[in-house]
């Protein structure tokens, strides 16, 4: 600006004369020879600054219409700025479209429904899932399950060293970087894992049954109380199977859940954290057709890598809970109609977690649909809580003052981690 | 540029309308960002400018929002405040100062929240508590002795007794005894707090007479409120706020405070001791106008 301010003043007159320099001036008060001041320019500078007026407020008198420059077709000093009425656009633009609001869309539903989709969060964790589907947890691996894996006939060649190989590849091999993206060698160890633990397909045939599907859309719906809830979208990997689970729980087990209280969190609502919205479909969809030859949903892999809202343990657990519950839901509904009732055979889902080195399992088993009272008999859930199967993956060894405090390559495997997840695998087909 | 001419134009053939020294020059700063929200010429300063879009969020939300830095400098681009400027980059929460507010949809006499974190804001010297109840979260001023876990209630009513009065709990400053010691203090009822936020400044309730409260600040300076005012029972967090040394003006930069002139102002006023009358008690018990609607 201040360039400016010179190339006006030589086009106007000759050499400058003399800058003020008071304190004042921070030297910019500039005089042309014969005491004539060059204001234009730093004026600006030394002009009052006057505080933002509010706008003039119009009143609105009913009955009275304002006079308007509209028919002018120009601006006139004195009338009023005319208000034209919303400019429609007559057909529908992609680029420039407004939905509608709520209140008009179509599905629009005085009573509003809470969904449980792939983002949620909850605040309290596996106590909200519990009391959303209706469980009783039991905090161990089912004892059933683990005994596969014990069995000496159901485990590959070289399983540990296979394994590590799996880890490796997955976490070391992939790149020249020290370790690739969470959200890379997590689902490459899943899949390694996977492809590992079908090498017994030749042993148990049943193995074959059995089908792998991703980005399927799960829709389950159900009443607790006076409030709708949903579970939708995206849930994970899944294997579907031809045959349903075994039961897990006996009747006396099933029956006994009925005596437990469920566990309220007073002052938090149950509702809290979930999708609260009033434009909803009242749907209950596996995510597959009718006739599809694998029906039975048998294990849910889930991948947490911290893209979608980073989830907390406690967080990825209950998710694994209601996921587990929708998945289950929509085959009992499937099954036995939409009428709420206990099933005589229950319906077990399997799901397992993991953020590429720490694995949740959880097992879940609907033993009735009559969610809408809070007594009576519940859904069992088997919770196993953060088993790493690995400590360290590094490429570079950790040296603090020559003492090797994390050695380079893969340290600190747990062989019973991959015990578990095998006898996950394997349940239903031996 | 055009815009600017044309406007100015019009400004000389208009009969009403200010003109302003400095509006001709940093016209084109001003003019232009003015104009981005409005079509017309002769509207007088629009309001929408984006150096302050990031606080026009009607709708409360807990997640941080990113803020825009002023370096204290006003809509004209001059300093209007001095020392204020760089510092690190913060996110502002949005705090609720009504403990009173219920969710939409829900109106109760007693409302029991439970605390679920106690962080720092860099927005304030207090910490602040992300609490939920019901079916929401918000962020709270915490006070004293506040930790994840507890309990706390905000309740409407004012009872023939006094309530004991617990540390977080809010009630209207008519329900709690002679002598408490109390935070976020309301001065019209419903406006939400607006006195004794700082950190580990805390007011005390000196005497209850015919429907209002006489309450001493941190100041000493005494103010009558209505007794349905909310306040907030304890101090507020951070207690020793002021005892912290900043040891190097390193960090006074960090905290955004620019340096001082420096320059001995012989009017200044601020060395020496003072020793005053306290002023007399300034009373808040008026009928609050409409703005006082939050």
């Amino acid at each position: 600006m201040f360039n400016a301010t010179m190339q006006r003043i030589r086009i106007s007159s000759s050499t400058v004369n003399q800058i003020c320099k008071s304190k004042d001036c921070h030297g910019v008060l500039i005089m042309i020879p014969h005491g004539r001041r060059c204001l234009s320019s730093s004026s600006c500078l030394y002009g009052k600054v006057f505080p933002r007026k509010k706008p003039r407020v119009v009143p609105e008198i009913t009955g009275l219409e304002p006079v308007t420059y509209a028919d002018r077709m120009h601006f006139v000093p004195g009338l009023a700025k005319p208000r034209f009425p919303k400019w429609e656009r007559g057909w529908k633009d992609p680029n420039h479209y407004e939905s509608p609001k709520p209140e008009q869309m179509k599905m629009f539903k005085d009573k509003p429904c809470y969904i449980f989709n792939q983002r949620t969060s909850v605040v309290e964790g596996v106590r909200q899932a519990l009391w959303l589907s209706k469980s009783a947890v039991i905090k161990e691996f089912p004892a059933q399950i683990l005994s596969l894996a014990e069995d000496p006939a159901n485990q590959i060649e070289d399983q540990d060293e296979r394994v590590q190989n799996a880890i490796k590849s997955a976490l070391l091999w992939d790149t020249t970087d020290d370790q690739p993206p969470r959200e890379r060698y997590c689902p490459m160890l899943v899949h390694r894992l996977l492809h590992l633990c079908g090498v017994l397909q030749v042993r148990h045939p049943e193995l074959a049954k059995r089908m792998l599907a991703e980005k399927y859309n799960l829709a389950a719906t159900w009443r607790r109380g006076e409030d709708v809830f949903q579970v939708r979208g995206h849930n994970g990997l899944l294997i579907n199977s031809m045959n349903p689970l075994p039961v897990l729980a006996g009747p006396e087990q099933i029956q006994g859940t009925a005596d437990q209280e469920l566990e309220t969190f007073f002052p938090i609502a149950p509702t809290i954290d979930l999708q609260c919205t009033n434009v909803y479909q009242e749907k209950s969809t596996t995510g597959f057709r009718e006739g599809y030859p694998y029906p039975h949903a048998h294990t849910l892999f889930m991948m947490e890598m911290g893209n979608t809202p980073k989830l907390l343990p406690e967080q990825l657990r209950s998710k694994m809970i209601m996921f587990c519950f929708g998945n289950a839901l929509v085959r009992a509904k499937a099954q036995y109609g939409d009428e709420p009732r206990v099933l005589e055979k229950p319906i077990v889902v399997q799901s397992v977690a993991t953020n590429g080195r720490i694995f949740q399992f959880v097992v879940f088993q609907l033993n009735t649909t009559e969610l809408q009272s809070d007594s009576g008999v519940k859904n069992l859930v088997w919770v196993d809580e953060d088993k790493p199967l690995f400590e360290h993956a590094q490429v570079r060894p950790h040296i603090k003052r020559r003492v090797v405090k994390i050695p380079a390559g893969l340290s600190g495997y747990q062989p019973e981690t991959f015990k578990k997840f095998l006898a996950l695998f394997l349940h239903g087909a031996t | 540029m055009s815009v600017s001419l044309l406007s100015s134009a019009l400004r000389a053939l208009c009969l009403s309308g200010s003109r302003t020294v400095s509006s001709q020059w940093a016209g084109p700063s001003a003019a232009a960002s003015a104009l981005i929200g409005c079509r017309g010429f002769m509207t007088s300063a629009c309001q929408l400018q984006n150096r302050t879009l990031w606080k026009q969020r009607e709708k409360y939300t807990i997640r941080p929002i990113g803020m825009k830095k002023t370096g204290g400098r006003d809509h004209t681009g001059r300093i209007k405040t001095h020392g204020i400027g760089g510092g690190h980059k913060q996110r502002h929460r949005i705090i609720d100062f009504q403990r009173l507010r219920s969710e939409p949809g829900k109106e109760e006499p007693v409302m029991v929240e439970k605390v679920l974190e106690v962080r720092y804001d860099p927005c304030r010297s207090a910490d602040i508590a992300l609490v939920a109840g019901g079916n929401r979260k918000r962020w709270i001023i915490a006070s004293q002795n506040m930790e994840a876990g507890d309990l706390i209630q905000s309740c409407r009513g004012i009872g023939r007794m006094a309530v004991l009065a617990r540390e977080g709990d809010a009630h209207p400053v008519g329900a709690l005894p002679v002598g408490t010691i109390i935070h976020n203090l309301e001065l019209f009822p419903g406006r939400g707090a607006q006195y004794i936020r700082a950190a580990g400044t805390c007011g005390v309730l000196l005497r209850k007479v015919s429907g209002t409260a006489i309450i001493q600040l941190p100041s000493k300076h005494q103010i009558q409120v209505l007794e349905t005012c909310v306040a907030t029972v304890g101090r507020v967090s951070n207690v020793d706020h002021n005892k912290r040394i900043i040891g190097k003006a390193g960090t006074n930069r960090w905290l955004g405070i620019r340096p001082s002139s420096g320059r001995w102002q012989r009017k200044g006023g601020w060395a020496g001791r003072k020793i005053r009358p306290l002023p007399a008690m300034k009373s808040y018990i008026n009928l609050p106008t409409a703005a006082a609607r939050a």
